[in-house]
C-alpha cells in the first residue's frame, strides 16, 4: 500500500496518498481553523490531535491548532464534512468532496438580499469575523437640496466669517496679505454649489448683509427634487472563508435582508461558580458570544461571564480552551444532507453530545 | 508545549500567579490579589521571583503570559 505524505506549510498542512487509482489530498487551513476540535470528535482513526488553541490564539505560540498523523490518517473525509467553517477539505483527484453528493454536507448558509438590504453597514460593523463588506455608492448631495445663494462681492468685506461658520465647507475665499496697492485680505470669495446645502447660516452671520441666499425647499416644498436621486445603490459580499454563521448579521439587520442557516443546535452552560474570569474563552469564541459583562456603576461588582448564546454555532472552542471546566456545550441537533453510507451517519450523529 | 519561567527576568510582581484560573480554583484568594496559601498552585513568588511548583497542573490557557510584563513565564 502507498504510504501518506505529509507537509506543514505555514501552519497549513497537507496529507496526500497518490496511488495508480487515485490521488487523495487533505487540506487543512489554519486561518479559517476555529479550534472548535469537531475534527478531532469525529475522526475515526484518531489521527488528530487538537492543539493549546488557548495560547495559539493569544498569540503566545505559534503552531497548528490541529496536528494530523499521517500514518493514522486514513484519507476517509469525515473531518471535512464536519468542520463548521471548512477548514479541512479531502479532495478526490484533485475534486473537493464537498462538491459532491454522494458526501454528506453540514447544511449551512449566510445570506443578504440585495433587494432587501438597504445597505446600512450594520452587518458589516457587526460581523465578528469581519466576513462581510457592503459597497454603497451614496447619492450626490447637491441632487438632494435646491436654492440659490450669491454673494455681493461688492458690499463683502472678506472678514471671512462666513466660510468659519459654514458647515459644508462650501465657501471657498482667496486669502492673501494686504499690500499698499491691494488694501484687502481676500482676493475672491466664491461658493461652491455641489457643496452648498442652503442652510442660510452665512447669511445670518454675515456682518455686512452681502449675502443672499434662500432655501428652495423650505420655501416651495421639495417639488423641483427627484425622488430616485435620493436613492442609495450598493452591493453586500460575505466571504465564505471566514463566515462562521453565527447569526449576527441576522440579528441585527434592520430590514431582514439577512438570514443564516446553523448546522449545529445545542446549549450553551457556564457554570459561574467554577469560571475564573480568564477569559480565554472570550478570545477563542469565534461568534463574539462571551464577554466581560460591564458594570455600570463604580465599585459594582458584575458576574464574571456574560453569553449571548443566539451566536453561538455550539463547535465547543470555548469548552476545549476552559482551564477549569467551567463551560459545557452540549449539541443536540446536527444538521447534514441525506448520505446512504450508514457509517457516516453514524459518525456525524456522534457529534450529538 | 510547556510552562516555563525565567526568573532572571521576573520582577515579582505576582500578575502571573493572581491570573492563573487554575491557580484561583485551588486556592481561590489568589483570584481577587491575595497570595495563595498553598503550594498545590501552578505558580508562587518566592523570596520575590516567580517559582513553578505545578507546572504538570497548566491547561496552557496563555493567561499568565498576557499578564507578564517582562515576558518572564512563557508557553514553549
Amino acid at each position: 500500500m502507498v504510504a501518506n505524505t505529509k507537509e506543514v506549510k505555514e501552519n497549513d498542512i497537507c496529507v496526500q496518498r497518490i496511488s495508480p487509482e487515485e490521488k487523495r489530498e487533505l487540506n487543512f487551513k489554519d486561518d479559517i481553523c476555529i479550534g472548535c476540535g469537531i475534527c478531532e470528535k469525529i475522526c475515526p482513526v484518531e489521527a488528530i490531535d487538537l492543539g493549546d488553541i488557548g495560547a495559539i490564539e493569544r498569540n503566545e505560540i505559534d503552531e497548528s491548532k490541529i496536528s494530523v498523523d499521517e500514518e493514522k490518517c486514513v484519507l476517509c473525509g469525515m473531518c471535512s464534512s464536519a468542520c463548521p467553517v471548512d477548514a479541512l477539505e479531502l479532495k478526490l483527484d484533485d475534486k473537493s468532496i464537498k462538491e459532491m453528493d454522494e458526501y454528506p454536507q453540514l447544511i449551512k448558509s449566510a445570506e443578504i438580499d440585495d433587494e432587501t438590504c438597504i445597505y446600512c453597514k450594520a452587518c458589516e460593523t457587526a460581523c465578528p469575523r469581519e466576513a462581510i463588506t457592503i459597497a454603497r455608492i451614496l447619492p450626490d448631495r447637491s441632487k438632494l437640496v435646491t436654492g440659490e445663494i450669491e454673494i455681493d462681492k461688492d458690499t463683502c468685506i472678506n472678514c471671512g466669517v462666513c466660510e468659519e461658520m459654514c458647515p459644508a465647507d462650501a465657501i471657498e475665499m482667496e486669502h492673501h496679505l494686504p499690500t499698499s496697492s491691494d488694501p484687502t485680505i481676500s482676493s475672491d470669495i466664491n461658493v461652491n454649489k455641489d457643496k452648498c446645502v442652503y442652510c442660510l447660516i452665512c447669511k445670518k452671520s454675515c456682518p455686512v448683509d452681502a449675502i443672499k441666499a434662500v432655501c428652495r425647499s423650505c420655501s416651495y416644498g421639495e417639488y423641483d427634487l427627484k425622488p430616485e436621486d435620493s436613492e442609495i445603490e450598493g452591493s453586500s459580499f460575505i466571504d465564505d472563508d471566514a463566515c462562521v454563521n453565527c447569526g449576527w448579521c441576522e440579528e441585527i439587520c434592520p430590514v431582514d435582508a439577512a438570514k443564516v442557516e446553523k448546522s449545529y443546535a445545542g446549549e450553551l452552560d457556564v457554570d459561574l461558580e467554577k469560571c475564573n474570569a480568564c477569559g480565554a474563552c472570550i478570545d477563542i469564541c469565534p461568534c463574539n458570544v462571551l464577554s466581560f459583562p460591564e458594570s455600570t456603576k463604580p465599585g459594582e461588582i458584575v458576574e464574571k461571564l456574560k453569553k449571548d448564546e443566539n451566536f453561538c454555532i455550539y463547535c465547543g472552542a470555548c469548552e476545549n480552551v476552559c482551564p477549569v471546566e467551567a463551560i459545557d456545550v452540549k449539541r443536540t441537533d446536527v444538521k447534514f444532507t441525506p448520505t446512504k453510507s450508514k457509517s457516516w451517519k453514524k459518525q456525524l450523529e456522534s457529534l450529538k453530545t | 508545549m510547556e510552562l516555563k519561567v525565567d526568573q532572571e527576568l521576573c520582577l515579582g510582581c505576582g500578575n502571573c500567579v493572581v491570573s492563573c484560573p487554575v491557580n484561583a480554583s485551588i486556592s481561590p484568594e489568589a483570584y481577587g490579589g491575595h497570595g495563595p496559601k498553598t503550594e498545590d498552585v501552578i505558580m508562587m513568588v518566592e523570596n520575590g521571583v516567580v517559582k513553578l511548583f505545578n507546572e504538570d497542573k497548566c491547561k496552557r490557557c496563555g493567561t499568565c503570559p498576557l499578564f507578564c510584563p517582562t515576558d518572564a513565564i512563557y508557553l514553549e
